[in-house]
C-alpha cells in the first residue's frame, strides 16, 4: 500500500539556515504518527511544505502515491492545524467552519453534518455562534482542531494540537484521535512525548532538518520485546533459576538497586501478555511484590538515546551563580 | 460548478459578510456617505454665496435656496456658446451642460476620494490575513488564485455598493438644500458617475490588493499602497506639464500604465471614449493584481 504521506530529500532554507536538510520520510496510510524532535527540528516546516504553505527548495513530497499538494486533486482531503495562527476573531465559530467547508467543496446536507460532528467532539456546540473573540485559548485552540477534522480529510495534520488544552481536553481529544475513522492517516507533531507513545502507531525522530530514525511504536519502544517490572520491597534476592525455567529465550536484567527487573525477548518466544502472565507467577509465588509493570521502554528514552549526538552539540548552562566568562 | 470558480465565489461572499461582520463594511459605508453629504453642503454652501453674489451684482432679489440662477444660466444660450468655446467641441460641451451640477460636482468629487479610500481600506486585506496566519487554514482548501481573486472581487463589489451609497447621500443633500432640482436628471446622472467612479476605482483596487499580496504587514502595505498611488498622480501630472521630446512621449506611453492617464476619457460623455477608458482600467487593474499575484503564488505562508 502507498503512504499516505511521503517526503524524499526535502530541503527547505530560510536565508543561510536550513530547516529542511534533506528529510526523508514515509507515512503509512491509516496510522496515527508522531513527529518528535527539539525546538526547530524541522518539524512545523515538514507540515507546512507537505501543504504547500511553504516552498521547498529541493527534494519531493508525495501524498497518496499522487504528487505534491495540489489544491485542486487535494483540497478537503489534506487538513492542517498549524502552530501558530490566529482564526479571523470576529467570525462566528459555526459561519468559519462553514466557510472553510464550501472551499473543501462539501455540499450543505454533508457540511451541516460534519459541523456538527466536529463541534460535538470538541465541546463547543453550545457557542458555535460565538463570535471567534469570545472564545477563551483553550477553545480557539478546540475550534482549530475542529477544523482540520471538517469533512473527514483522508490525512490530517496536527502541529502541536494540545498545547492550551486543559488535561480534560486533551483527554477527550486524545480519545477522539484514538477513536477515529480508519481511512484516516493522522500525523502529530507534539513534544508531548508520553502522549505520542499512548496515542501513535509510528513515530519519526527529526533533529536539524533530518530523519534520525522512523519506525512503528512497538518497534520503538520495544513494546513487542521487553517488559519492566517495579518490585518492592527493592533488593530482596529473585528466584532467577525458575524465572528463566518460565521463559528459556529470554535474557534478564536487574537494575543496580535490586527495584526493576526487566526481560527482553523476540516474538518467537512469546507475547508480552504471556511473559507477564509467567513472570508474575513466580515473582508472587516467591512473595515478592510488583508494583508496576511497563512494557517497553519509554519513548522519551529512546528519543534521547536515538538523538543524544545531535544534543550534545548543545552547549550546556552554566551552573547557578557562575561568572560569564 | 468548475471548483476554482465555486471557491472563487465562495470568497467572495465571504469576504462581504466578513466586511459586514468585523464592521469594516459599516466604517467604510459611513465613510463615504458622510464624505459625499459634507462636500455636497460645502458645495451647495458655496454655490448659494455665489449667486447671492451674482444676484446683487445684477440687481435681482437672492434666492433663498442655491440653484435657481445656475440653473438658469446653465439654460442660457450664450453661457451655453462660452462652453462650448472652452471645451473645445460643441458636441461634448452640450452633453455636459445636460448633466445637472450637483451630479458633475459628484463626479469630480467621486473621482477625488475614491482611489484615496480604495487604498485606505483595501491595501492590507491579504496582508493583514498573512500577518495573523488566518491565511494558513484556507491555502490547504484552495488555490491561492481563487482565494486572491475572490477577495478583489468582493472588494470591487464593497466598493460599489459604497459609491451607489454615496451618490444617494448626495443625492438626499441636493434635494432638500437646492431650489429646482430635478430629481430624475440628478439621479440618473450622479449614478453614472457613481459606476465611472467605480471602474475606476478597480483599477487602485488591483493596485492596493497587488501591494497587499507583496508585503506581509498591514501597516506598511497600506504605506506603500500611498506611495505607489502618489507615484502615479506624478506621472500623470508630468505627463501633461512636460511637452519636450523625447519626455513627452515617454511620459505619455507611461501614463497609459496608470489610472490617471485615462480619467478624462472616463469622464467624457460619448460612449467612445468612456468605453475604451473602461476596459484600460479594468485592464489595468487586472494587470496590477495579478502582477503582485506573481509573488504571491510564491511566497512562504
Amino acid at each position: 500500500m502507498s503512504a499516505a504521506l511521503e517526503l524524499k530529500g526535502v530541503v527547505k532554507t530560510y536565508g543561510s539556515r536550513r530547516a529542511l536538510d534533506g528529510l526523508d520520510l514515509a507515512v503509512p496510510r491509516g496510522t496515527i504518527f508522531g513527529l518528535v524532535g527539539s525546538n526547530g527540528a524541522g518539524k512545523t516546516t515538514a507540515l507546512a511544505v507537505t501543504v504547500g504553505l511553504l516552498r521547498r527548495d529541493a527534494g519531493s513530497v508525495s501524498l497518496f502515491g499522487e504528487g505534491p499538494f495540489d489544491p485542486l486533486r487535494h483540497a478537503g482531503r489534506v487538513t492542517l492545524l498549524p502552530q501558530d495562527s490566529r482564526l479571523p476573531l470576529h467570525a462566528r465559530a459555526e459561519d468559519l467552519l462553514w466557510f472553510y467547508g464550501r472551499l473543501q467543496g462539501l455540499g450543505e446536507g454533508a457540511l451541516r453534518e460534519s459541523i456538527d460532528e466536529v463541534l460535538e467532539w470538541v465541546h463547543l456546540n453550545d457557542r458555535r455562534r460565538s463570535p471567534v473573540r469570545t472564545l477563551s485559548h483553550g477553545m480557539m485552540r478546540r475550534l482549530t482542531i475542529a477544523q482540520a477534522f471538517l469533512g473527514r480529510p483522508e490525512l490530517v495534520l496536527l502541529d502541536e494540537p494540545m498545547s492550551g488544552l486543559d488535561p480534560r481536553e486533551a483527554a477527550r481529544i486524545r480519545a477522539i484521535l484514538k477513536r477515529r475513522h480508519d481511512a484516516q492517516t493522522v500525523v502529530i507533531s507534539s513534544h508531548n512525548l508520553h502522549e505520542l507513545e499512548t496515542l501513535c502507531d509510528g513515530a519519526a525522530f527529526i533533529e536539524a532538518g533530518r530523519l534520525v530514525r522512523q519506525d512503528s511504536m512497538d518497534t520503538l519502544t520495544r513494546r513487542s520485546r521487553r517488559v519492566t517490572f517495579f518490585l518492592e520491597p527493592a533488593g530482596q534476592p529473585l528466584p532467577m533459576e525458575e524465572l528463566t525455567k518460565a521463559l528459556p529465550d529470554a535474557t534478564w536484567e536487574q537494575a543496580l538497586d535490586g527495584a526493576e527487573l526487566t526481560v527482553k525477548f523476540f516474538d518467537e518466544t512469546a507475547r508480552a501478555a504471556e511473559v507477564n502472565a509467567r513472570v508474575l507467577e513466580v515473582l508472587l509465588r516467591h512473595g515478592i511484590g510488583v508494583l508496576e509493570i511497563r512494557r517497553g521502554s519509554a519513548l522519551e528514552s529512546e528519543y534521547f538515546s536515538a538523538t543524544d549526538s545531535h544534543a550534545s552539540s548543545v552547549t550546556p548552562l552554566p551552573p547557578a551563580g557562575s561568572a560569564t566568562p | 460548478m468548475n471548483p476554482t470558480l465555486r471557491n472563487t465565489w465562495t470568497v467572495t461572499l465571504h469576504e462581504l459578510t466578513d466586511s459586514i461582520r468585523s464592521r469594516r463594511a459599516i466604517v467604510l459605508l459611513i465613510l463615504y456617505a458622510l464624505n459625499a453629504v459634507v462636500a455636497t453642503l460645502i458645495f451647495v454652501k458655496v454655490l448659494h454665496e455665489m449667486e447671492n453674489q451674482f444676484e446683487k451684482a445684477v440687481g435681482v432679489a437672492q434666492a433663498e435656496k442655491a440653484g435657481g440662477t445656475t440653473t438658469a444660466m446653465w439654460k442660457n444660450r450664450n453661457f451655453r456658446e462660452l462652453i462650448s468655446h472652452l471645451v473645445g467641441n460643441k458636441e461634448t460641451a452640450e452633453k455636459l451642460l445636460e448633466t445637472p451640477p450637483l451630479a458633475l460636482f459628484f463626479g469630480w468629487l467621486s473621482f477625488f476620494y475614491t482611489p484615496l479610500l480604495v487604498m485606505l481600506m483595501s491595501a492590507s486585506r491579504i496582508s493583514e490575513e498573512v500577518w495573523s496566519g488566518s491565511v494558513r487554514f484556507m491555502m490547504f482548501r484552495t488555490s491561492r488564485l481563487s482565494w486572491c481573486v475572490g477577495k478583489y472581487a468582493g472588494q470591487a463589489l464593497q466598493l460599489l455598493v459604497a459609491l451607489l451609497l454615496s451618490g444617494l447621500a448626495a443625492w438626499i443633500t441636493g434635494w432638500c438644500r437646492m431650489a429646482f432640482f430635478d430629481p430624475g436628471a440628478n439621479a440618473a446622472a450622479i449614478a453614472v458617475f457613481s459606476l465611472k467612479a467605480w471602474i475606476y476605482g478597480i483599477a487602485f483596487l488591483g493596485l492596493a490588493m497587488g501591494v497587499s499580496q507583496t508585503i506581509a504587514s498591514p501597516n506598511v502595505a497600506t504605506a506603500v499602497g500611498f506611495v505607489v498611488m502618489i507615484l502615479f498622480s506624478v506621472v500623470s501630472m508630468l505627463a501633461e506639464w512636460v511637452s519636450r521630446q523625447p519626455w513627452q512621449e515617454i511620459l505619455n506611453a507611461l501614463d497609459l500604465l496608470v489610472p490617471g492617464g485615462h480619467k478624462m476619457d472616463l469622464w467624457l460623455p460619448d460612449a467612445m471614449h468612456a468605453g475604451v477608458a473602461t476596459v484600460f482600467l479594468l485592464a489595468l487593474g487586472a494587470a496590477y493584481m495579478l502582477a503582485g499575484y506573481v509573488r504571491f503564488s510564491r511566497r512562504n505562508l
